[in-house]
């Protein structure tokens, strides 16, 4: 739970450094003008996040999945989100995949064949669950 | 269309994130009534602040400092985007527009006498442009 309401806010450097990225070179941001943005970046993410709890809950899901998330910013007018964010999604979640690969691929090599056999074809499994997604 | 491409140009997909995931967990706890936030999730609603926050910055600067650089990006600038912008509505209490006293005094008597025109608002505009 929240202790202090400080911890609802965003990193004021982050912040600043996002938006720089998103203007002109040679272009600057009021004080005032960054905090309005962290703080409407907050509320952003807390609405965010309970459209998508009460879309899921209406699946009759307890969590939230990306899907969700996904599905609440087209429904929020947020849509030209929704291209990155998948694209991110998908590098994000091969990042996933490699590291559990390495895992299994540093136990086949401290195990004997008979593992490395399995554990081959499990990741085959994998492959297979994913395509069909 | 156009614009969404030009925001794929700009960014590569990438799995790393600027802000903190730990803080954005607790905004996301903040708000949920169930507690699991998986880590896929996380990231997800991490990217999708980041993103958030240029396009404010983005927005409010091209509608109101477009074409000359070197331009200072204000809260006015950020008000009004809100005030316009329908999917921005929700912003409305956290990005208010400012007023001065005596519009606000204007305000008041307008809504006690009941009858806020819309001409009378212009005219109480015009005459802070004055001052």
């Amino acid at each position: 739970m929240v202790e202090r309401i400080e911890d609802l806010n965003l990193p004021n450097a982050v912040i600043a450094r996002l938006i720089k990225e998103a203007i002109p070179d040679g272009s600057n941001v009021s004080k005032e003008a960054r905090a309005a943005i962290a703080k409407a970046a907050s509320v952003f993410a807390i609405f965010v996040t309970s459209s998508s709890t009460a879309l899921a809950h209406k699946q009759n899901h307890k969590t939230i999945t990306a899907k969700d998330i996904l599905q609440t910013l087209n429904e929020l007018d947020f849509e030209s989100f929704v291209p990155s964010l998948t694209q991110d999604l998908e590098v994000y979640r091969k990042m996933i995949k490699d590291k559990k690969e390495s895992k299994a691929n540093n136990k086949k090599d401290a195990s004997t064949g008979d593992a490395a056999a399995s554990s081959s074809s499990v990741a085959a499994v994998d492959e297979n669950g994913d395509a069909n997604e | 269309m156009v614009d969404a491409s030009k925001l794929q140009q700009k960014r590569k997909p990438s799995a790393d994130t600027f802000l903190p995931l730990s803080r954005v967990r607790t905004i996301m706890k903040s708000s949920m009534d169930t507690g699991l936030i998986t880590n896929e999730v996380l990231f997800l609603m991490t990217k999708c602040t980041e993103l958030f926050v240029q396009h404010l910055a983005r927005e409010a600067y091209s509608e109101s400092c477009s074409k000359q650089s070197g331009e200072t990006l204000k809260y006015d600038h950020l008000s009004q985007l809100v005030n316009k912008s329908k999917n921005l509505e929700f912003l409305l209490q956290i990005v208010p527009e400012k007023i001065r006293v005596h519009e606000f005094q204007e305000m008041l008597r307008l809504n006690r006498t009941s009858n806020s025109d819309d001409d009378d608002e212009s005219a109480s505009e015009s005459d802070s442009e004055a001052d």
